[in-house]
């Protein structure tokens, strides 16, 4: 049987695996590649399930998870890497930044 | 609260730096950029990387600084000792090491004719011996450079003889930074940022808060304290032998975002166990030429940033981040360490668009001058240091 991309617990994120992404620059890569209602729908998607997931994850041990564990762990980074432009910038219109994959980050 | 929010309080603090705008060449002049070569790069003692870098025997990082056109090693020998060499094969001049980092466990090996070093910079062979003249092995190990270590942080000096220590050159900085837990905190990211920019605009551009709710005003605009008007107040300035610090409140009744409020959920009236080095809670040390030491706390735990601005020409610089935080204990802190890092990056990128236009506007030569306010006093004193350094117009 195939391995699930997600602990169990957490099946229902399974739409957003494709945010499971490491180092870093893929998952600015992958902010900047989309839209901001696909980046809206990941943050609605993760945001009322982040306190389950740090209770899951703290139950594990952090250098040795599984890999749909890590994958849910990339996914809270991904959140995190998204929540500035959703909650913050709330539109890209009107931004005064660099290209964000102009800073290159080397881990 | 500790900050007064009074106007004018750091021209006070300091009569001698008094309050005159600052002169635009020093950003766009090839001879004040030559200048800081010869003056400032070529003597002062310049940061270039931490000992952690290179935990084990054979560990190396390569530095190239390279307004000086100069390429340095930083190797950790199989005694465990920690030395700096020119990156310059003895027989014909290549450049030894070609990676930014790497581990030769025993030796190193230039790449041309496989002449061999020990970790600890001998020349221990040299292929096809014999049909050299008078080859004296024992005089042709790599050249050292002066270097010094300060907590940690590896600093290198291209004087022939430098003029003073590493710790009387730190002075005031390195007696209110001794015993900092630099070590305790580990490098979880670094970033690299090439910019059209001189290196002192970058520098000077967050050596100063007055521009955090403007420029920032969408992410990190509100994060220190301000007067009833809006404007940020340092907590204190203090200026050493060549170096200074800014310290700043985190401002209370911001309003914290969803993810945030989430995140730093256990932290609510829990104060920050505090390392007794820090003097407010966001403490922005500029350490002459281009280091800057950035100590901050997130959540219970301090945190440090360092930037290294790297001049490439007069109007092209790398900003390099470095970004250190505590092993994480759970989740939690994870993922405030997480959003620091990234609301952080995030400012910095504003920053980084800003450093370029104004670079342009200074470079258009339609100022000559650049007019400071009180809170931008930090930057007048660098200028004052730059000056003292460099005597561009003492001479005039």
């Amino acid at each position: 049987m195939a391995e699930s991309l997600l602990p169990e617990a957490f099946a229902d994120l399974a739409p957003w695996a494709g945010w499971a992404l490491e180092p870093e620059r893929a998952r600015t890569a992958k902010k900047v590649a989309s839209s901001m209602e696909e980046l809206r729908a990941f943050y609605d998607a993760l945001m009322p399930r982040l306190e389950a997931i740090i209770a899951h994850l703290d139950g594990l041990p952090a250098g040795d998870r599984p890999a749909p564990a890590h994958r849910l762990y990339l996914l809270t980074l991904s959140l995190v890497e998204v929540a500035n432009l959703v909650e913050l910038y709330r539109q890209r219109e009107g931004i005064e930044a660099c290209d964000p994959l102009h800073f290159d980050p080397q881990h | 609260m500790k900050t007064v929010l009074r106007e004018k309080q750091w021209a006070e603090k300091y009569p001698d730096l008094g309050t005159a705008p600052v002169p635009v060449e020093p950003y766009v002049s090839d001879e004040h950029h030559a200048l800081e070569r010869e003056l400032i790069f070529r003597r002062a003692w310049i940061n270039v990387g931490r000992v952690d870098e290179i935990p084990n025997a054979g560990d190396y990082f390569v530095r190239d600084i390279a307004i000086c056109s100069v390429s340095v090693l930083v190797i950790r020998g199989r005694d465990g000792v920690v030395r700096a060499f020119h990156n310059v094969c003895s027989h014909r001049g290549n450049l030894l090491a070609l990676d930014e980092r790497g581990s030769c466990p025993g030796s190193l090996y230039c790449h041309f004719h496989n002449w061999i070093y020990s970790d600890t910079g001998e020349l221990i062979r040299v292929p096809d011996e014999e049909n050299f003249f008078d080859l004296d092995k024992g005089a042709l190990g790599l050249t050292p450079v002066t270097m010094d270590i300060w907590e940690g942080f590896v600093f290198v000096n291209l004087a022939p003889e430098p003029a003073e220590t590493l710790r009387a050159y730190l002075g005031g900085v390195a007696d209110q930074l001794d015993g900092c837990p630099f070590h305790e905190m580990a490098l979880m990211q670094t970033y690299k940022v090439d910019e059209r920019a001189n290196w002192k605009v970058a520098l000077d551009a967050q050596n100063e808060i007055y521009h955090l709710p403007f420029q920032h005003r969408r992410i990190v605009g509100e994060s220190f304290v301000m007067n009833d008007r809006g404007h940020c107040r340092f907590q204190d300035v203090n200026l050493y032998n060549r170096h200074s610090v800014w310290s700043c409140e985190n401002n209370r009744s911001r309003t914290l975002t969803p993810l945030e409020s989430l995140v730093f959920a256990e932290e609510n009236g829990v104060r920050a166990v505090r390392i007794p080095q820090m003097i407010g809670e966001f403490d922005f040390f500029v350490i002459f030429p281009n280091l800057v030491l950035l100590l901050f706390e997130v959540g219970n735990a301090t945190s440090y940033i360092s930037y290294n601005f790297w001049p490439l020409a007069v109007n092209r610089t790398v900003w390099e981040i470095r970004m250190h935080f505590r092993e994480p204990r759970g989740m939690r802190e994870r993922l405030q360490q997480e959003y620091f890092k990234c609301i952080i990056r995030d400012a910095l990128q504003e920053d980084a668009f800003a450093h370029e236009n104004i670079h342009a506007g200074l470079a258009s030569g339609a100022k000559s001058h650049v007019i400071l306010q009180d809170e931008e006093a930090p930057i007048r004193y660098f200028h004052k240091v730059l000056e003292d350094h460099v005597g561009f117009y003492r001479n005039g």
